[in-house]
């Protein structure tokens, strides 16, 4: 059996490497779409059997490489997985014969998965970056001019993210006692470290960028609507929990450290009520999907931070299961707009009532899979001022995705006879389906009915009121407070750039360069001098 | 110091290129480039049989030309480090004779052309210096060698013979001869001193007197000259960008490492610490500056080879981060520090050896190398675009590449020692790093205009090398860290 585990580890990371490596030959190439679907069934498998198998670790001379997978790796694995198969399956549906997106598609995958099972930092490291990076070509796969300005935003503030994890990692491996890089290692190190704070702050800043933390969250709803619906599907489900993996790994919450888990705590609701103040003002309903991940990541983080501030062991495998119905249910939301977009009003029926209820799922209706998520943070958001907070962002959840499924509506094809193909519709209904049964069976609770329905009848009302008065609402673009990033840097830039030209051409004049030459020497001989 | 067994191959390694150059001269352009083609896997076993011998004693191997041992004759000793930087070579070296195939062959037949008999011979020559600069066990024997590289290295620079070209190339020469003049200074001090040159011997003696000091600083000065340490780059962008891709690779990947070699030998081996200790900050804020600045102008350059160019000026700034870290750090860190800067040396090789190649093969392909219209690129030379991409890789520091290795033990032992400055300046540097390899990449993604046309096919065999050189530089740091053990042999 852990044999069986290992290898279905080892291959959740090298099968879709190998099925890229098959692209080498030109029939390869041809025949990756059609494949994209398998990629990830041996996580799937891993997910469902390698729970309690021990760690992994390949320490052989020639690779250092070791692979773990706990109770809430295991739960982000498996939906995830479930999540890009099914995507797959719609990808080579939507877009036939594109293989470069393939390629792209099947190194995202191989790093998605990978953040799941990453043992040590190094590996967890590469599976970052390669989720990080490579999700670039998803984002530009459109190669229109909005998908370039959103590639190149999101790759830069992913390097940026890269950065500020690479420093965090260095600090953590110094703080390690001996030779071992392990993150359970790390983690128990952690809190006892000189440098504790500076740690913690760049690993919130480096999580918080791919999970979406205002202000970090920029990227989402740019990046979002300008990838291809499947593309947007994985960002939104599978990709962007890489943050919140990294947080459940790599925060102490055995002990619990206060002070900053009242910050993420405060910043994660933050995020929950932005994300939905900013997404009623949109009208691309894959921009409002967007932020209403970033919202939803806000509840995420919120739980894990208060969890953070109480030491509460369990909240690891709490804030995971909330995430994982995030996962299907967003998955399954961005694949049903493109469904919807090819689906005429005669039929509309068909895809608007899984939508709504996917919709209220998303609010925590009763019976719903998103109820025993929200039932899942009750131990970290259930009390107090929390629990009113966390039913308020409920409310506005259940607001806002009403005003999604609004504008989705008004999105449908002008034919009324129009119908999507299979291939879209299938993976489509078993996401939903998923979304809504799965959690019944990972996490099943009891819910009380009306704490859980109220914040939804609450958003209903606010949608009512959305309708009717939400055209006076001033109109943000996508990705808010970037705007004036850019604006900052277009204005800063330049002249930056013009003073390290013209510094360089004098740099690079003789009389300069040879007078550099001479002080050179000078000030190496007097610091040798004073020494001496 | 005695000589070990084995001392022989250091000989052969240094005799096998310059018997190649003699006879290959002689011969005319077709033999030479034949003898080059042999010395190519030749080289490459010899460096692997000598690397497998340093490692197996897990001592320095060491010979006497002529059985005469210093300070009467001359030593050759290869420790860790050279036998790297050896294999690094003929590897490189290897890579890049199968590349110019394509550009200097004599068909047979064919009249004798001045192309490509200088190219093949100013190339074993040229190797044939490098292996003298990383076996070298005296300084005055290490000058010899750097002369023999700087005029090797300029040969195959100049070899297209456009007056553009001249220019650059004359400023790297003027450059490069005051730098010797510097470090020729220097050496007649230390003789007068010391009356001996000798590695080894002078480390045993050394003291921190005036005339140490001022031989000191003058060598040193002469070496940041020659490796365009910022504020010295003056001659490197254009002579670098200049130069045919075989060159432009050769001298960005390897010729600059031979200084930095030579740099090392006389800090860490000759010089007393106390004196290493002032100057090690000194030449770390240089290394900083370098790396910011020359990213920053990377980052505006509007001609491929000139980014490329740039990219070496704020690469090369790393490998003097390590000189703080290694002086006066505890063993445990001086080691990875250590380990650290020689493998940035050997990934930048690499990884700068493939960019410049890739970066021919598209300038060919495409017509000209504005960055701005280099739409296409990916279609006409997807191979080599791939190599670009996979090069910035290992530069930006991104895992599982040998630049991340090298960074990471930088970053690791910047904080160990408690000097986080140098982390922050290391991963600054990746950020704009990330910067201008993207500004090419995805100008090279974009579609092409319709009436788009290749001004030139492009030689599938040049990219494969090119694409080759760029996995070496990637799978280098799937080596597990105990293997670079190899170059802390004999520190």
């Amino acid at each position: 059996m852990t044999l069986l585990a290992h290898l279905l580890l080892l291959a959740t990371i090298l099968a879709p490497l190998g099925l890229l490596a098959t692209a080498v030959t030109a029939q390869g190439r041809l025949r990756l779409p059609a494949l994209l679907v398998y990629a990830p069934l041996p996580g799937l498998a891993a997910a469902l059997i390698a729970g309690p198998a021990p760690p992994l670790v390949i320490y052989a001379d020639w690779l250092r490489l070791s692979l773990d997978l706990d109770a809430p790796g295991a739960l982000l694995l498996g939906v995830a997985a479930l999540l890009w198969s099914a995507a797959g399956a719609y990808a080579s549906a939507y877009l036939p014969g594109a293989t470069r997106f393939a390629g792209w598609w099947l190194l995202t995958l191989a790093g998605s998965l990978g953040v799941f099972i990453a043992g040590d930092l190094v590996t967890f490291y590469f599976a970052f970056a390669l989720v990080s990076l490579a999700a670039y070509g998803l984002v530009v796969q459109d190669a229109t001019r909005r998908a370039r300005r959103a590639g190149a935003i999101y790759l830069a503030l992913a390097v940026l993210g890269e950065v500020f994890l690479l420093f965090a990692f260095a600090l953590l491996a110094v703080s390690i006692p001996g030779q071992s890089l392990a993150i359970a290692d790390a983690v128990a190190a952690l809190p006892n470290s000189l440098v504790r704070n500076e740690t913690i702050l760049l690993l919130l800043l480096g999580f918080g960028l791919k999970a979406g933390l205002v202000p970090l969250h920029v990227w989402l709803p740019l990046a979002h609507p300008a990838a291809p619906m499947p593309a947007s599907a994985v960002l939104s489900g599978a990709i962007i929990k890489a943050g919140i993996i990294g947080l459940i790994r790599f925060l102490p919450f055995e002990g619990g450290i206060a002070g900053w888990g009242l910050a993420l705590g405060v910043l994660g609701f933050l995020t929950a009520f932005y994300g939905v103040a900013l997404g009623i003002t949109q009208r691309n309903p894959k921009t409002i999907l967007a932020y209403s991940s970033v919202s939803q990541m806000g509840v995420v983080m919120a739980a894990l931070g208060f969890g953070l501030a109480a030491g509460d062991a369990a909240t690891p495998l709490d804030a995971a299961r909330y995430a994982s119905h995030h996962v299907l249910a967003k998955g399954a939301l961005f694949l049903g707009v493109g469904v919807a977009l090819a689906t005429g009003a005669r039929r509309a029926a068909w895809i608007m009532a899984p939508v709504l209820l996917l919709v209220l799922s998303f609010g925590g209706l009763p019976l719903t899979g998103g109820a025993l998520a929200k039932e899942a943070t009750k131990a970290q958001l259930g009390a107090g001022v929390l629990g009113w907070l966390s039913a308020l962002s409920a409310a506005g959840t259940t607001m806002l995705m009403l005003h999604f499924a609004d504008r989705l509506r008004a999105g449908l094809a002008e034919t009324p006879e129009a119908s999507a193909p299979p291939g879209l519709i299938l993976p489509f209904a078993v996401m939903t389906a998923g979304a809504l049964l799965l959690p019944w069976w990972l996490y099943p609770a009891a819910v009380k009915f009306w704490p859980a329905l109220w914040p939804v009848l609450l958003g209903a009302l606010g949608f009512l009121a959305l309708r009717n008065w939400g055209g006076r609402l001033p109109r943000w673009p996508e990705g808010d407070v970037l705007i004036f990033a850019e604006r900052a840097a277009a204005r800063v830039a330049p002249p930056l750039a013009e003073r390290a030209s013209r510094i360089e051409a004098t740099l690079r004049a003789w009389p300069s360069a040879g007078l550099a030459l001479l002080v050179l020497a000078l000030l190496l001989g007097l610091a040798m001098a004073v020494a001496a | 110091m005695e000589a070990t067994p084995g001392g022989f191959l250091l000989v052969l390694i240094l005799v096998a290129p310059v018997t190649g150059l003699l006879i290959g001269f002689a011969q005319g352009g077709r033999a030479a480039e034949r003898i080059a083609l042999w010395a190519a896997p030749l080289g490459v076993t010899m460096a692997m049989v000598l690397l497998a011998g340093v490692l197996h004693a897990q001592a320095p191997i060491v010979a006497f030309v002529g059985g005469w041992a210093p300070p009467l004759g001359l030593a050759l000793r290869a420790d860790g480090l050279a036998a790297a930087m050896l294999m690094t070579t003929a590897v490189i070296i290897a890579a890049i004779t199968l590349f110019a195939r394509a550009d200097y062959t004599t068909l047979p037949g064919a009249p004798e052309a001045r192309a490509p008999l200088a190219f093949w011979c100013f190339l074993l020559a040229l190797w044939a210096a490098l292996n003298a600069a990383f076996l070298g066990g005296d300084l005055f024997n290490l000058f010899v060698a750097l002369e023999m590289l700087t005029f090797g290295a300029l040969a195959l620079a100049c070899l297209d013979g456009r007056a553009t070209q001249f220019k650059a190339e004359l400023r790297y020469l003027l450059f490069a001869l005051i730098g010797s003049v510097f470090y020729l200074l220097g050496t007649a001090l230390l003789y007068g001193a010391y009356g001996t040159l000798d590695i080894l011997l002078l480390s045993r003696t050394a003291r921190s007197d005036a005339p140490t000091i001022v031989a000191a600083s003058l060598m040193t000065v002469g070496l940041l000259g020659k490796m365009a340490l910022f504020p010295l780059h003056l001659w490197l962008p254009a002579a670098h960008a200049g130069a045919p891709p075989a060159a432009s690779a050769l001298l960005s990947g390897l010729v600059v490492k031979a200084s930095y070699v030579l740099l090392l030998r006389l800090w860490f081996w000759v010089m007393p610490a106390a004196l290493l200790l002032a100057v090690a900050p000194i030449l770390a804020l240089l290394g900083a500056a370098a790396i910011l600045f020359g990213s920053l102008v990377a980052l505006r350059q509007a001609r491929l080879k000139l980014l490329v160019a740039y990219s070496t000026v704020a690469q090369i700034g790393y490998l003097f981060l390590m000189f703080p870290l290694v002086a006066g750090s505890a063993a445990e860190v001086a080691e990875r520090a250590w380990t650290g800067g020689a493998l940035q040396a050997i990934s930048h090789a690499f990884a700068k050896a493939a960019m410049f190649l890739a970066a021919g093969v598209i300038a060919r392909g495409m017509g000209h190398d504005r960055i701005a219209g280099l739409h296409g690129a990916a279609r006409v030379a997807p191979l080599s675009v791939l190599a670009f991409g996979l090069a910035g890789l290992s530069l930006m520091g991104i895992p599982p590449s040998g630049g991340f290795t090298a960074k990471w033990l930088l970053l690791q032992s910047a904080l160990y020692a408690g000097q986080w400055w140098w982390a922050l300046v290391i991963v600054a540097g990746g950020l704009l790093t990330g910067g201008y390899v993207f500004r090419v990449l995805s100008a090279a993604m974009r579609a092409p205009s319709p009436d788009f046309m290749p001004a030139a096919p492009v030689d599938a065999r040049q990219e494969r090398v090119a694409l080759g050189l760029a996995i070496i530089s990637v799978v280098l740091g799937l080596l597990p860290l105990a293997a670079f053990g190899l170059v802390l042999i004999g520190r």
